[in-house]
């Protein structure tokens, strides 16, 4: 199934614009997810190191199912 | 009382929420886009942000901080692009006295830094901009 994953901070930067769809498992895991995203990046790949996944209500971890609704790949933070 | 905002920041709004006549102290931080960072001049920094999620964070730390100390909080964090010296987060904290008062805001910004999904591009006078390094998320058990 097609799921849409929002990029943000230098991910955004990547040639992707906002957004990427990536075609996963029904019961697909953060980790699976992130396999995806590395392949769909390519030769950027390394833009996804230290990233995680998140819903709008959580940081998911890699053993997680992801769940549904919004989905985004977020870099290390630096708010403030 | 948290919030994620396009709108410039009202620090004096966000301690007068957390004033109180139990209190003997209101603490307030105001983050600011600086001028120079690493030798470099900026004129500019973009917040990025996930905001349903950062909202949810901003709550959180102010509850944390609540539970910590006999204190009430208040936070605010822009988005968007901000000039050099315009405010960028808000923080004030009230309570019975000056020492949690200080210890709440110090820790709220700290978290802020650790966990909320904001980021920062500077722009540089030279016309071009970075990505700044940050701190990587992971997931929170409750």
């Amino acid at each position: 199934m097609k799921r849409k994953i929002e990029l943000y901070g230098r991910l955004r930067d990547a040639g992707f614009g906002s957004v990427v769809l990536l075609e996963l498992p029904k019961a697909a895991t953060g980790r699976q997810a992130m396999s995806a995203l590395k392949s769909a990046f390519g030769a950027k790949a390394a833009l996804l190191a230290g990233c995680a996944l998140a819903t709008g209500d959580e940081v998911l971890s890699p053993s997680d199912a992801l769940p549904d609704g919004r989905l985004a790949v977020l870099p290390p933070v630096c708010g403030g | 009382m948290t919030s994620v905002t396009a709108s410039r920041l009202d620090p004096a709004a966000l301690c007068r929420a957390v004033s109180s006549p139990k209190h003997g102290a209101v603490a307030s931080f105001v983050g600011t886009v600086r001028a120079v960072h690493a030798g470099r001049r900026v004129k500019a920094v973009s917040y990025d942000c996930f905001v349903p999620l950062a909202e949810k964070e901003l709550a959180r730390i102010a509850a944390a901080a609540e539970r910590r100390w006999p204190v009430r909080v208040a936070v605010a964090h822009r988005t968007g692009r901000l000039a050099v010296g315009t405010a960028s987060v808000a923080i004030a904290a009230g309570s019975g006295h000056r020492a949690e008062a200080f210890e709440a805001c110090r820790f709220v910004i700290e978290e802020i830094k650790r966990r909320v999904p904001v980021w920062k591009k500077e722009h540089y006078l030279k016309g071009d901009g970075r990505w700044l390094a940050g701190c990587a998320l992971h997931r929170r058990r409750a």
